[in-house]
């Protein structure tokens, strides 16, 4: 059996997890369909474009309460570690794209909204960099 | 900071499981600490000397 279906802090932080990743989903789809292309600039457009920050600040509640209810500090400490990895992977990778874009017109503009999804994916390679740096040495179970 | 974790289990015939347990943690935890890849909080030093019933400077070692 895997940690995060032993543990019961790992088991509520999968089914919020997944909650608000349905959530998020849903409200990004529901922009789409209620926010035509090159609309005017409308409260609820505005309304509708927030929803999805919402879900992405539930997501940090969902990771904070992660930390506060792991009673393993190891495993803490792991779960902060793949978190700033995955933060900076992000925060690098935006800012180094963002200032290239201020000064070469010809290079694809990536919009904001994908900075999300792409901390997502650097979660994951944090997964796997923090497994591959603390696989288990000299194991005697 | 080194540590005797691992001598002092292997004396008692204590697996990391065992440990673990008795500690309220995970194996990889113990795992980590016996390795020195994890130095372990003041609390779960103390946890850890209660149940090998040696002073923690028995346990756990400047480098």
């Amino acid at each position: 059996m895997s940690l995060t279906n032993k543990n019961p802090a790992y088991r509520r932080y999968m089914w919020r997890g997944a909650a608000v990743s349905v959530a998020y989903v849903a409200s990004v789809f529901l922009a789409t369909l209620v926010i035509p292309d090159g609309a005017k600039t409308a409260p609820l457009y505005l309304a509708v474009a927030t929803l999805p920050g919402i879900f992405i600040a539930l997501w940090v509640w969902v990771m904070a309460r992660l930390l506060v209810e792991l009673d393993d500090e190891y495993l803490r400490f792991m779960e902060v570690q793949k978190a700033l990895i995955a933060t900076g992977i992000t925060l690098a990778w935006s800012g180094a794209w963002g200032l290239a874009e201020l000064f070469l017109p010809h290079l694809p503009k990536v919009p904001i909204f994908f900075i999300f999804p792409a901390w997502c994916a650097a979660l994951c390679i944090g997964q796997i960099i923090v497994h591959l740096r603390n696989r288990d040495a000299g194991t005697n179970p | 900071m080194n540590n005797r974790l691992k001598i002092l289990r292997a004396e008692r015939d204590w697996s990391q499981q065992h440990l673990a347990d008795a500690l309220g943690v995970s194996r990889q935890s113990v795992n980590a600490i016996e390795t020195g890849r994890f130095d372990p909080s003041l609390p779960l030093a103390f946890r850890i000397a209660d149940i090998f019933e040696l002073p923690i400077e028995a346990i756990f070692l400047r480098d």
